[in-house]
Parts: structure tokens; C-alpha cells; sequence
């Protein structure tokens, strides 16, 4: 029974690790730009694509599929801010119902390029730290976990020690007062959709051999996403990264012990009761909703 | 001239805000405008940092074009704005407040100094240096404000409605600092709704009515005017 607790611990670290890099992402675009990203997941679904690409198809090393995932998505987190946000920053739906287009698009795009089957991406390693017989850490898991912890914790070290990480939250609080301290809001709305993107498209790569790799792979990691920011307080970096483990324990949890339905009802029903008992979520504040 | 105002007309998709108006700036002045609630104070102030795109007219800064720009690049120029209702960020230190406000410049040792210089025009900001804005008072956030504005080094500071919502002591208290700013070489355009209390500080002053210039002078003149004060001002 230990062991059982222990593994789906592990389990559960796993699984916070790489939503809290989505959830944080799309926290930090929705923060800086005010946009709901709704094609978040298909830039973790084209991290992981890349990998198929740079890693199966052309066999370079993993690593550096990982790092071409997450320049090509970042990029792709550009070219949304430069030729939907921005030209729609005036239509507070604008942001999000381009989104959606765009979500669609790169779903075909990756039906046509790669067909609609679940690809094959060979393991990049086998090797499993085994703590006892049945407590079991996978290498390739402990990649996300370690990638999550570093990343993430330079993503707050950025946002409370640089000139741009202030700007970048100086923007998130009231744009136009940051505006008036020269800080261009269309240079802090590029940082955070690269960013934003970036993390997801890691995400999607690190987890590519792990998951079943399908062009819409991006559908159930919004939903969680969603209801991760919703919980931890829409706005809140904390909140999301907090709201990412406690989710992540609860939803590991109730899938070992009942099964995977269950453990989706589980999460949607407490979304619904934080929304009932603080609508801002966790640590969301009331002006920021 | 430090700044010029030429025929400046702005709206809100068509509702016009102010129409046709015209003023001038001049080197360590204090120029103020008045006016009633809707007069367009605001708006000519937003119009100056950029923040609403203009209709008509032009707008010069030491002899340059500046509307069309961007507020972050009229920052640049020497604009600081401090705006209505402060619009301090309340999830920021005091101190990351006021350094948010010297995020163009890259002098380093002359921001350390200036920090240094805000905190002494102000000691209770250095009391509170390393408290989230959103925890002190409205008088504390107005002074918050200022110093960010101060923090940029700018040539002409834009002031709207420094003494709203605050406490009688505490106006005062704006008003010299105010005053003391002006003093050190550095130009003022306030907004005030306090038109006592606006041509007290300034030299010149523009009286806005739905938009339009009703009238102008040297504050002073304004400001013993019977009819001027009655019609205009209702004080």
C-alpha cells in the first residue's frame, strides 16, 4: 500500500510538471495581453510534433529536437501576437475567437503533414530509477519534472530581477500606466507570447514519447489548463503553478484508486465548488477577473 | 515653447472630446487646465502622452512633432504623465514602483540618485520601500505616483487631478511638492477640478467648457476675476 502511494506520488509529480508549464504559459498571455489563448494546446501539440519531426523522422539527437520545439513554437507564439492579437487588441473577443481559428488550422495543417494516426516515437531512453520494486521513476518522466522545476523557476527569476520581467508585470497590472513609463506594450505582448508558447511547445516535447502523439493531442491539455488557471485565480502565476499540483494529486489519485472518468468528474467538480466558494479562484483578486 | 498645442481636436469614435484647442507651455511654468466635469481636461492631457489618437491639429515638443507617437515613446522625449487615479501597480513593491518609472533610462548611478531623491521628498515612500502599493493609502499612492513620474527625469510633468479624493492636509501637503518640483526647473501641466487650489500653484491657466477654450490668462488675473470665477469656476 506504501509502495502504491509512493508510485502514484511520483505519478502526480509527473503530471504537475507539465501542466503547470502550460497553465503558467497561458496565465502569462492571458496576464500581459488579455487574450484567452484558446490554440494553447496545439502549441504543446506542435512541441510535440517537432519532436516527430526533428527526432524520429531525421534522427538528431533528442535534445536538440527539444530546443528546435521550443524556438519553432515560440516562433509560432510571434506570429499569433503580430497577425491576430494585435491587429484585434481593440475587440475584447477578438483574441479569442481568432484563437479558435487558429487552433483548427493547425490541426489540419498537422492531419496533412503527418496523418491523423497516433505516431510512433521511439523511446529516448529506457533507463528507470527504481526506488523499490514497485516504486518506479521512469528517466524520461524525470526529464519533465526536472525540465518543469528549471524552467519555471527561471521564468520567476526573469519576472522579479530584470528590467524586462518588471515591464512584463508592470504590463500585466495596467497597460496603459506601463505604457507611460515607456515600457511598449507591444515588445512586453511579443515577450510573453514567446514565453508562453515556448513553455507549451517544451512541454509538448518533452512529454512527446510519452504520450500518444495525435494531431488533436491539444484538446484534454486545455481543458485541464483551464481548469487549472480558473482554480488558481485567472491572472495568478502562482495561483497556476499551485492550482497544477493540487489538480494534478487530485486527478493521479482518483484515477489509481477509482478510475480516469471518475477522476475528471473529480476535477470539474472542484473548479466548481472553488467557483462557488471564491469566485476569483484561489489567488486570483477580484480586479484582475 | 517647451510644448505646443496647435488646433487640437480629439473624439471617442464620435463623440468629440475637446475641439479646435490651442495652448502653450512654457519653459518652468506651471500651466493649468480647468474646467468642469466633461470639459475635455483629460482628454487634452491624454492627447499629449499619446494615449488618444488626435482628429486634427498638432502637437510640439521642444519644436518637434509628437502626436502620432506612442506614450512609451513621448516617455522617451521627456513626457512624464502622472495619470487619473494614480494607476500605481498595486501587485508591485513601492520601490519596484518607482523603478518601473526609470525603465528607459540607462544611466544607472543618476536612476540610484534620483531613488535617493524621490525618497527624501518623500520618507514615508522609504518607510515603506519594500510594501506592495496596494497597501497604502490614497494620499501615499498619489505620492507614489509623482515619484514614479519623477523617477523617468522628465523635462515637462502632466499631472491629472493630483487632489482627488484626497484629504484637505493632504492636498496641501501635494501642493507644495508640487511646487517644490517647479521650483527645481521642471515644468507642470496640471489638471485640477480644484480650480481654487490649480490657479493658486499655477502661472497660466486654460478654462475648458464641453470642449472648447472659454477663456485664458495668467492665473492670478483668473483667479481675481469676479465673473471669471462665478461663470467659470463656481468658486
Amino acid at each position: 500500500m506504501l509502495d502504491l502511494l509512493a508510485q502514484t506520488g511520483l505519478n502526480a509529480v509527473y503530471a504537475a510538471s507539465y501542466i503547470s508549464l502550460i497553465a503558467v504559459g497561458l496565465v502569462l498571455i492571458f496576464g500581459v495581453m488579455g487574450v484567452i489563448n484558446f490554440a494553447h494546446g496545439e502549441l504543446y501539440m506542435a512541441g510535440a510534433y517537432s519532436v516527430v519531426l526533428f527526432y524520429s523522422d531525421f534522427e538528431l539527437p533528442f535534445m536538440i529536437a527539444v530546443a528546435a520545439g521550443l524556438l519553432f513554437v515560440g516562433c509560432l507564439g510571434l506570429l499569433m501576437e503580430r497577425t491576430l492579437f494585435r491587429p484585434l487588441k481593440d475587440n475584447p473577443l477578438g483574441g479569442l475567437v481568432a484563437s479558435i481559428g487558429f487552433l483548427m488550422i493547425m490541426q489540419a495543417l498537422a492531419s496533412m503533414g503527418f496523418g491523423v494516426r497516433m505516431e510512433h516515437i521511439p523511446p529516448v531512453t529506457q533507463h528507470v530509477i527504481e526506488f523499490s520494486e514497485r516504486v518506479r521513476l521512469p528517466m524520461a518522466r524525470l526529464f519533465v519534472i526536472i525540465a518543469a522545476v528549471v524552467l519555471l523557476s527561471a521564468l520567476w527569476i526573469f519576472l522579479k530581477k530584470t528590467r524586462f520581467g518588471w515591464a512584463l508585470r508592470a504590463a500585466a497590472q495596467d497597460p496603459e500606466a506601463a505604457a507611460l513609463q515607456g515600457i511598449s506594450i507591444n515588445q512586453t505582448a511579443r515577450i510573453a507570447m514567446f514565453i508562453g508558447a515556448g513553455l507549451a511547445g517544451i512541454a509538448g516535447a518533452l512529454t512527446a514519447p510519452l504520450v500518444s502523439v495525435n494531431p488533436h493531442m491539444g484538446h484534454s491539455v486545455i481543458v485541464t489548463a483551464f481548469i487549472v488557471i480558473i482554480v488558481g485565480g485567472v491572472g495568478s502565476l502562482e495561483g497556476a503553478v499551485i492550482a497544477s499540483v493540487v489538480y494534478a494529486i487530485v486527478h493521479t489519485f482518483v484515477t489509481t484508486f477509482f478510475d480516469g472518468v471518475i477522476a475528471d468528474i473529480t476535477g470539474l467538480s472542484l473548479m466548481l465548488l472553488v467557483l462557488i466558494v471564491k469566485p476569483t479562484g484561489l489567488f486570483g483578486s477580484a480586479d484582475r477577473a | 515653447m517647451l510644448l505646443e498645442m496647435k488646433d487640437v481636436s480629439v473624439s471617442y469614435g464620435k463623440v468629440s472630446a475637446v475641439r479646435n484647442l490651442s495652448l502653450n507651455v512654457p519653459e518652468g511654468g506651471i500651466v493649468t487646465i480647468i474646467g468642469g466635469n466633461g470639459a475635455g481636461k483629460t482628454s487634452t492631457l491624454r492627447a499629449m502622452s499619446g494615449m488618444v489618437p488626435l482628429v486634427g491639429g498638432e502637437i510640439l515638443f521642444r519644436g518637434e512633432r509628437i502626436d502620432g507617437l506612442t506614450s512609451d515613446k513621448i516617455v522617451a522625449k521627456g513626457i512624464a504623465h502622472v495619470p487619473e487615479g494614480r494607476r500605481i501597480f498595486p501587485d508591485m513593491t513601492v520601490e519596484e514602483n518607482l523603478r518601473t518609472g526609470a525603465f528607459l533610462r540607462r544611466d544607472n548611478d543618476a536612476v540610484e540618485n534620483d531613488l535617493e531623491s524621490v525618497f527624501t521628498r518623500f520618507p514615508r515612500l522609504k518607510e515603506r520601500r519594500r510594501q506592495m502599493a496596494k497597501t497604502m493609502s490614497g494620499g501615499e499612492q498619489q505620492m507614489l505616483a509623482i515619484g514614479r513620474a519623477l523617477m523617468s527625469a522628465p523635462k515637462l510633468l502632466l499631472m491629472d487631478e493630483p487632489s482627488m479624493g484626497l484629504a484637505p492636509v493632504i492636498v496641501e501637503e501635494i501642493a507644495v511638492i508640487i511646487e517644490e518640483i517647479n521650483a527645481q526647473g521642471l515644468s507642470v501641466v496640471l489638471v485640477e477640478q480644484n480650480a481654487e487650489l490649480a490657479l493658486e500653484l499655477a502661472d497660466h491657466a486654460y478654462v475648458l467648457e464641453t470642449g472648447n477654450l472659454a477663456l485664458e490668462g495668467p492665473a492670478d488675473e483668473l483667479h481675481g476675476n469676479e465673473h471669471v470665477r462665478a461663470a467659470y469656476l463656481g468658486i
